[in-house]
């Protein structure tokens, strides 16, 4: 009984590990989708990068370590500036404000997230494998 | 009843097989959380040594802890060297190493349930 239990946590443990790291990819995504939005705005400030940290919380009910988002911020680094007199968010000398995202930077993210939610993907597959592995028992009695 | 001692074995390598499989969740789970030290469990041999002990009962009036269970300490690994900037010394790669070892072990288990089952039916048939 209590071995299917700590396989069932070792499933839910995952399982917030998949929701966390799509979360981030969600926050990837936004980032590099808006990688050339500027202000609605003559002289504005763009797109403001997003950032996400983790934390690692107990679950009072079956006493495992989960994982959630901790916080989704603010990429504080100085935006690009560009000369473009033409631009509708131009603002009187003819610069133009960026976003601070770094596309480079995004798609490295991607990578490790994509790495780490397969890494989860991997542990939820071998637990349901070795539950089905204990019912199996069951098969040829 | 006391438990047939092959079968109690067995069970209690799968539970202890399905804890570490467990804390390998949970440090794949938190490989990204800033702080986070890995855990794992020791090896089986000594966990199960550990248990073996139990108090003398001397007088029929004496409870015995029912807690003949295995249930190993969890080992936070202190490898600090593995540790990046945030703090965190997951190493997935060892963690997909760790699985693939429970893997094989559970089905080790099961199977030699599987055997020692067989074994009684021979018996009885």
């Amino acid at each position: 009984m209590a071995s299917n239990d700590a396989l069932k946590a070792s499933l839910r443990i995952a399982g917030s590990g998949l929701e966390t790291q799509s979360a981030r990819l969600r926050i990837i995504s936004e980032n590099i989708a808006n990688a050339q939005s500027t202000a609605s705005v003559a002289g504005g400030d763009p797109y403001t990068r997003q950032t996400i940290t983790f934390e690692d919380t107990l679950d009072r009910a079956s006493g495992v370590e989960l994982v959630r988002v901790r916080e989704i911020g603010r990429d504080s680094s100085p935006y690009r500036v560009e000369q473009d007199p033409g631009n509708p968010a131009a603002d009187d000398k003819g610069f133009v404000k960026l976003p601070n995202v770094d596309v480079l930077v995004e798609l490295a993210d991607l990578r490790e997230a994509n790495r780490s939610y397969e890494a989860n993907l991997q542990v939820a597959k071998q637990s349901s494998d070795l539950m089905n592995q204990t019912v199996g028992l069951l098969k040829d009695i | 009843m006391s438990d047939v001692y092959l079968f109690k074995l067995a069970s209690q390598r799968t539970g202890y097989l399905s804890t570490r499989q467990t804390l390998i969740a949970e440090n794949v789970a938190n490989a990204n959380t800033p702080g986070y030290k890995a855990v794992d469990l020791k090896p089986f041999a000594a966990a199960l040594q550990e248990t073996a002990i139990s108090m003398a009962v001397t007088n029929p009036a004496h409870l015995t802890p029912t807690a003949q269970e295995l249930d190993p300490p969890r080992v936070r690994e202190a490898d600090a060297a593995n540790a990046t900037v945030s703090g965190n010394s997951v190493n997935i790669e060892g963690e997909m190493v760790k699985l693939g070892e429970v893997n094989r072990d559970y089905s080790e288990a099961t199977n030699l349930k599987k055997i020692f089952h067989q074994m009684f039916m021979q018996a009885l048939k």
